[in-house]
Protein backbone atom coordinates (compact mmCIF):
# COMPACT_ATOMS: atom_id res chain seq x y z
CA UNK A 1 0.00 0.00 0.00
CA UNK A 2 1.06 3.66 -0.54
CA UNK A 3 2.82 4.92 2.28
CA UNK A 4 0.75 7.82 2.94
CA UNK A 5 -2.24 6.66 2.63
CA UNK A 6 -1.19 3.51 5.04
CA UNK A 7 -0.23 6.51 7.94
CA UNK A 8 -3.06 8.56 7.36
CA UNK A 9 -5.08 4.74 7.60
CA UNK A 10 -2.71 4.44 11.02
CA UNK A 11 -2.70 7.79 12.62
CA UNK A 12 -6.78 7.95 12.04
CA UNK A 13 -7.14 5.02 14.05
CA UNK A 14 -4.20 5.61 16.48
CA UNK A 15 -6.32 8.77 17.05
CA UNK A 16 -9.55 7.05 17.98
CA UNK A 17 -7.57 4.39 20.11
CA UNK A 18 -5.89 7.17 22.22
CA UNK A 19 -9.13 8.96 22.77
CA UNK A 20 -10.50 6.01 23.71
CA UNK A 21 -8.16 5.50 26.17
CA UNK A 22 -8.28 8.74 27.40
CA UNK A 23 -12.13 8.26 27.81
CA UNK A 24 -11.47 6.04 30.33
CA UNK A 25 -9.45 8.23 32.93
CA UNK A 26 -7.03 10.97 32.86
CA UNK A 27 -3.30 9.75 31.69
CA UNK A 28 -0.05 11.32 31.08
CA UNK A 29 1.78 10.41 27.64
CA UNK A 30 4.26 8.12 28.79
CA UNK A 31 1.55 5.77 30.43
CA UNK A 32 -0.75 6.14 27.63
CA UNK A 33 2.15 4.60 25.22
CA UNK A 34 2.64 1.69 27.31
CA UNK A 35 -1.30 1.19 27.32
CA UNK A 36 -1.51 1.37 23.87
CA UNK A 37 1.53 -1.50 23.87
CA UNK A 38 -0.17 -3.78 26.31
CA UNK A 39 -3.50 -3.57 24.13
CA UNK A 40 -0.88 -5.05 21.06
CA UNK A 41 -1.19 -1.70 19.36
CA UNK A 42 2.58 -1.77 17.83
CA UNK A 43 3.76 1.84 17.35
CA UNK A 44 7.13 3.42 18.33
CA UNK A 45 6.40 5.46 21.57
CA UNK A 46 7.16 8.79 20.28
CA UNK A 47 4.36 8.77 17.73
CA UNK A 48 1.15 9.26 20.57
CA UNK A 49 2.73 12.96 20.76
CA UNK A 50 1.62 14.30 17.67
CA UNK A 51 -1.66 12.89 17.71
CA UNK A 52 -1.60 14.34 21.56
CA UNK A 53 -0.98 17.89 20.45
CA UNK A 54 -3.64 17.82 16.94
CA UNK A 55 -6.01 16.25 19.43
CA UNK A 56 -5.64 19.65 21.58
CA UNK A 57 -5.50 22.11 18.84
CA UNK A 58 -9.16 20.48 18.05
CA UNK A 59 -9.83 20.92 21.63
CA UNK A 60 -10.74 17.37 21.59
CA UNK A 61 -8.29 16.93 24.92
CA UNK A 62 -7.10 19.07 27.16
CA UNK A 63 -3.75 18.33 28.92
CA UNK A 64 -2.94 19.38 32.86
CA UNK A 65 -0.13 19.76 34.80
CA UNK A 66 -0.45 17.49 38.02
CA UNK A 67 1.82 16.24 40.42
CA UNK A 68 1.98 12.45 39.91
CA UNK A 69 1.97 10.13 42.70
CA UNK A 70 5.78 9.32 42.49
CA UNK A 71 7.91 11.79 40.79
CA UNK A 72 7.31 14.96 38.79
CA UNK A 73 4.36 16.95 37.57
CA UNK A 74 3.20 15.52 34.84
CA UNK A 75 0.86 17.01 31.88
CA UNK A 76 -2.33 14.70 32.27
CA UNK A 77 -5.30 14.50 29.64
CA UNK A 78 -8.39 14.39 29.51
CA UNK A 79 -11.52 14.24 27.25
CA UNK A 80 -13.56 17.73 26.85
CA UNK A 81 -17.01 17.53 25.43
CA UNK A 82 -15.85 17.95 21.90
CA UNK A 83 -13.89 14.73 22.54
CA UNK A 84 -16.56 12.42 23.65
CA UNK A 85 -18.78 13.25 20.46
CA UNK A 86 -15.53 12.56 18.38
CA UNK A 87 -15.01 9.41 20.29
CA UNK A 88 -18.37 8.14 19.36
CA UNK A 89 -18.59 9.23 16.20
CA UNK A 90 -15.02 6.83 15.35
CA UNK A 91 -17.10 3.83 17.59
CA UNK A 92 -19.65 4.33 14.64
CA UNK A 93 -17.23 4.83 11.82
CA UNK A 94 -15.05 1.81 13.28
CA UNK A 95 -18.38 -0.38 13.74
CA UNK A 96 -19.52 0.88 10.14
CA UNK A 97 -16.15 -0.63 8.42
CA UNK A 98 -14.74 -3.54 10.52
CA UNK A 99 -17.54 -5.71 9.81
CA UNK A 100 -17.43 -5.09 5.72
CA UNK A 101 -13.94 -5.45 6.07
CA UNK A 102 -13.85 -8.52 7.79
CA UNK A 103 -15.87 -10.38 5.60
CA UNK A 104 -14.08 -9.18 2.98
CA UNK A 105 -10.79 -10.51 3.74
CA UNK A 106 -12.61 -13.62 4.51
CA UNK A 107 -13.79 -14.20 1.47
CA UNK A 108 -10.63 -13.28 -0.13
CA UNK A 109 -8.89 -16.45 1.39
CA UNK B 1 3.89 27.03 34.07
CA UNK B 2 5.57 29.50 32.44
CA UNK B 3 7.65 28.97 29.31
CA UNK B 4 10.89 30.33 31.62
CA UNK B 5 10.47 28.24 34.67
CA UNK B 6 9.98 25.08 32.38
CA UNK B 7 12.79 25.73 30.70
CA UNK B 8 14.74 26.23 33.88
CA UNK B 9 13.32 23.16 35.01
CA UNK B 10 14.39 21.28 31.53
CA UNK B 11 18.35 22.34 32.40
CA UNK B 12 17.77 20.28 35.57
CA UNK B 13 16.35 17.49 34.41
CA UNK B 14 18.14 16.94 31.15
CA UNK B 15 21.07 16.32 33.13
CA UNK B 16 19.71 12.62 34.27
CA UNK B 17 20.16 11.62 30.79
CA UNK B 18 22.58 8.89 29.71
CA UNK B 19 24.95 10.10 26.66
CA UNK B 20 23.40 8.49 24.38
CA UNK B 21 20.29 10.24 24.80
CA UNK B 22 21.11 13.29 25.42
CA UNK B 23 22.79 13.76 22.44
CA UNK B 24 19.37 12.89 20.89
CA UNK B 25 17.55 14.79 22.68
CA UNK B 26 19.77 17.90 23.04
CA UNK B 27 19.70 18.05 18.86
CA UNK B 28 16.35 17.54 19.43
CA UNK B 29 15.33 20.71 21.57
CA UNK B 30 17.78 22.92 19.83
CA UNK B 31 16.30 22.10 16.82
CA UNK B 32 12.34 22.48 17.96
CA UNK B 33 13.46 25.63 19.38
CA UNK B 34 15.11 27.37 16.07
CA UNK B 35 11.25 27.38 15.21
CA UNK B 36 11.11 30.81 17.15
CA UNK B 37 7.90 31.28 15.13
CA UNK B 38 5.83 28.71 16.77
CA UNK B 39 4.52 29.91 20.55
CA UNK B 40 7.27 29.30 22.73
CA UNK B 41 4.85 27.89 25.85
CA UNK B 42 3.44 24.99 23.60
CA UNK B 43 7.31 24.55 22.27
CA UNK B 44 8.31 24.01 26.24
CA UNK B 45 5.62 22.01 27.19
CA UNK B 46 5.84 19.32 24.53
CA UNK B 47 10.16 19.15 24.94
CA UNK B 48 9.34 18.68 28.47
CA UNK B 49 6.78 15.55 28.03
CA UNK B 50 9.48 14.60 25.60
CA UNK B 51 11.56 14.32 28.20
CA UNK B 52 9.99 13.17 31.20
CA UNK B 53 8.66 10.38 28.69
CA UNK B 54 12.63 9.52 27.41
CA UNK B 55 13.68 9.54 31.24
CA UNK B 56 10.60 6.95 32.33
CA UNK B 57 11.86 4.99 28.94
CA UNK B 58 15.49 5.40 29.97
CA UNK B 59 14.32 4.06 33.24
CA UNK B 60 13.42 0.98 31.81
CA UNK B 61 15.97 0.69 29.31
CA UNK B 62 14.84 2.25 26.72
CA UNK B 63 17.16 3.92 24.15
CA UNK B 64 16.27 7.42 22.20
CA UNK B 65 16.08 5.86 18.96
CA UNK B 66 13.54 3.46 20.31
CA UNK B 67 11.16 6.44 21.36
CA UNK B 68 11.35 8.85 18.57
CA UNK B 69 11.86 6.72 16.02
CA UNK B 70 15.28 5.81 13.62
CA UNK B 71 14.83 9.75 12.09
CA UNK B 72 14.64 12.18 14.66
CA UNK B 73 14.12 15.48 12.31
CA UNK B 74 11.42 13.90 10.81
CA UNK B 75 9.77 12.78 13.85
CA UNK B 76 10.64 16.62 15.32
CA UNK B 77 9.19 18.06 12.15
CA UNK B 78 6.03 15.89 12.96
CA UNK B 79 5.85 17.49 16.27
CA UNK B 80 6.80 21.15 14.76
CA UNK B 81 4.38 20.97 12.13
CA UNK B 82 1.72 20.56 14.98
CA UNK B 83 2.58 23.12 17.28
CA UNK B 84 0.58 26.79 16.93
CA UNK B 85 2.37 29.30 15.27
CA UNK B 86 3.10 32.43 17.78
CA UNK B 87 0.24 35.16 17.78
CA UNK B 88 0.97 37.86 15.24
CA UNK B 89 0.71 40.88 17.80
CA UNK B 90 3.58 38.94 19.69
CA UNK B 91 5.38 38.73 16.80
CA UNK B 92 5.13 42.33 15.98
CA UNK B 93 6.52 43.09 19.63
CA UNK B 94 9.38 40.76 19.58
CA UNK B 95 10.19 41.74 15.69
CA UNK B 96 10.47 45.55 17.68
CA UNK B 97 12.16 44.34 20.86
CA UNK B 98 14.78 42.74 18.49
CA UNK B 99 15.30 46.36 16.88
CA UNK B 100 15.12 48.20 19.28
CA UNK B 101 17.81 45.95 21.74
CA UNK B 102 20.06 46.41 18.27
CA UNK B 103 19.64 50.11 18.20
CA UNK B 104 20.16 50.54 21.50
CA UNK B 105 23.48 48.22 21.60
CA UNK B 106 24.95 50.13 18.02
CA UNK B 107 23.90 54.08 19.53
CA UNK B 108 25.36 53.26 22.58
CA UNK B 109 28.75 51.65 21.36
CA UNK B 110 28.80 54.35 19.09
CA UNK B 111 28.84 57.36 21.99
CA UNK B 112 30.68 55.40 24.26
CA UNK B 113 34.09 54.89 21.71
CA UNK B 114 33.55 58.43 20.43
CA UNK B 115 32.87 60.27 23.65
CA UNK B 116 35.99 57.50 25.41
CA UNK B 117 38.38 59.12 21.94
CA UNK B 118 37.44 62.67 22.61
CA UNK B 119 37.85 62.64 26.34
CA UNK B 120 40.24 60.23 26.92
CA UNK B 121 42.72 61.08 24.36
CA UNK B 122 41.52 64.49 22.63
CA UNK B 123 40.79 62.96 19.24
CA UNK B 124 37.70 63.80 17.33
CA UNK B 125 34.89 66.12 18.05
CA UNK B 126 32.81 66.75 20.49
CA UNK B 127 30.05 67.30 18.96
CA UNK B 128 29.14 65.84 15.46
CA UNK B 129 26.71 66.50 12.86
CA UNK B 130 24.44 63.93 11.74
CA UNK B 131 21.98 63.33 9.25
CA UNK B 132 18.53 62.34 9.71
CA UNK B 133 17.91 61.09 6.05
CA UNK B 134 21.21 59.41 6.54
CA UNK B 135 20.65 58.33 9.99
CA UNK B 136 17.13 56.71 8.97
CA UNK B 137 18.50 54.83 5.74
CA UNK B 138 21.68 53.78 7.51
CA UNK B 139 19.24 52.45 10.71
CA UNK B 140 17.10 50.85 8.10
CA UNK B 141 19.90 49.18 5.87
CA UNK B 142 21.73 47.95 9.06
CA UNK B 143 18.55 46.05 10.35
CA UNK B 144 17.62 44.36 7.38
CA UNK B 145 21.68 43.41 7.33
CA UNK B 146 21.12 42.01 10.69
CA UNK B 147 17.97 40.34 10.08
CA UNK B 148 19.31 38.39 6.62
CA UNK B 149 22.30 37.54 8.89
CA UNK B 150 20.04 36.01 11.57
CA UNK B 151 17.57 34.38 8.95
CA UNK B 152 20.59 32.77 7.51
CA UNK B 153 22.10 31.33 10.90
CA UNK B 154 18.89 30.09 11.66
CA UNK B 155 18.67 28.36 8.21
CA UNK B 156 21.79 26.78 8.46
CA UNK B 157 21.60 25.83 12.21
CA UNK B 158 18.21 23.61 11.20
CA UNK B 159 20.04 22.33 8.69
CA UNK B 160 22.66 21.17 10.78
CA UNK B 161 20.76 19.96 13.04
CA UNK B 162 21.12 15.77 13.61
CA UNK B 163 24.24 16.14 11.42
CA UNK B 164 27.87 15.35 12.33
CA UNK B 165 30.25 18.50 11.24
CA UNK B 166 32.94 19.00 11.80
CA UNK B 167 33.44 21.86 14.46
CA UNK B 168 36.42 23.35 12.94
CA UNK B 169 35.32 23.78 9.34
CA UNK B 170 31.87 25.16 10.68
CA UNK B 171 33.48 28.17 13.50
CA UNK B 172 35.43 29.37 9.98
CA UNK B 173 32.20 29.21 7.94
CA UNK B 174 30.46 30.93 10.87
CA UNK B 175 33.16 33.69 11.23
CA UNK B 176 32.99 34.50 7.44
CA UNK B 177 29.29 34.20 6.76
CA UNK B 178 28.03 35.54 9.86
CA UNK B 179 31.18 37.87 10.84
CA UNK B 180 33.19 39.03 8.14
CA UNK B 181 30.01 39.42 5.90
CA UNK B 182 27.82 41.74 7.54
CA UNK B 183 30.51 43.97 9.03
CA UNK B 184 32.06 44.69 5.67
CA UNK B 185 28.54 45.33 4.28
CA UNK B 186 28.04 47.56 7.49
CA UNK B 187 31.34 48.93 6.63
CA UNK B 188 30.97 49.94 2.98
CA UNK B 189 27.57 51.42 3.77
CA UNK B 190 28.67 54.07 5.66
CA UNK B 191 31.52 54.96 3.14
CA UNK B 192 28.74 55.29 0.03
CA UNK B 193 26.14 56.57 2.08
CA UNK B 194 25.48 60.14 0.53
CA UNK B 195 25.07 62.83 3.56
CA UNK B 196 20.89 63.98 3.11
CA UNK B 197 18.48 65.28 4.59
CA UNK B 198 17.95 67.72 7.80
CA UNK B 199 21.57 68.16 9.88
CA UNK B 200 21.39 68.17 14.00
CA UNK B 201 24.70 68.99 15.68
CA UNK B 202 24.59 67.15 18.88
CA UNK B 203 27.04 66.28 21.72
CA UNK B 204 28.94 62.37 21.51
CA UNK B 205 27.90 61.56 24.66
CA UNK B 206 23.90 62.23 23.81
CA UNK B 207 24.16 59.00 22.16
CA UNK B 208 24.27 57.32 25.21
CA UNK B 209 21.32 58.86 26.38
CA UNK B 210 19.81 58.42 23.21
CA UNK B 211 20.24 54.28 23.61
CA UNK B 212 19.02 54.18 26.51
CA UNK B 213 15.80 55.59 25.24
CA UNK B 214 16.13 52.53 22.87
CA UNK B 215 16.55 50.33 25.58
CA UNK B 216 13.59 51.62 27.34
CA UNK B 217 11.60 50.81 24.46
CA UNK B 218 13.09 47.46 23.70
CA UNK B 219 12.50 46.03 27.06
CA UNK B 220 8.80 47.41 26.79
CA UNK B 221 8.07 45.27 23.95
CA UNK B 222 10.06 42.44 25.91
CA UNK B 223 7.81 42.47 29.14
CA UNK B 224 4.51 42.98 26.87
CA UNK B 225 5.04 40.48 24.54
Amino acid sequence: MNLAIRSQLLKGILEGCILAIISKESIYGYELAMKLQSQGIDVSEGSIYPILLRLQKEELIKGKMKKSPHGPNRKYYHLTDQGKTALTEFKTQWNGLKTPVDQLLKGEE
Amino acid sequence: MDASVLIEQNNQKRKLLNEENKKVYEEMLLYVRLFFNKSEQESEEILMELLDHLLDAQGEGKSAKEVFGDDPRQYANEIIGELPKMITPKRVKVGLMAIFYFLAVTTFLNGVVHSILYFGFGKGDQEKIYYIGTLALEAITSIIIVFVAMYAIFAYLKWSCFKDINKVLESVLFGFCFGALPFGLFLTMFIIMPDFGMSVQIPVYWLIGISIVFYVLATYFKKTS
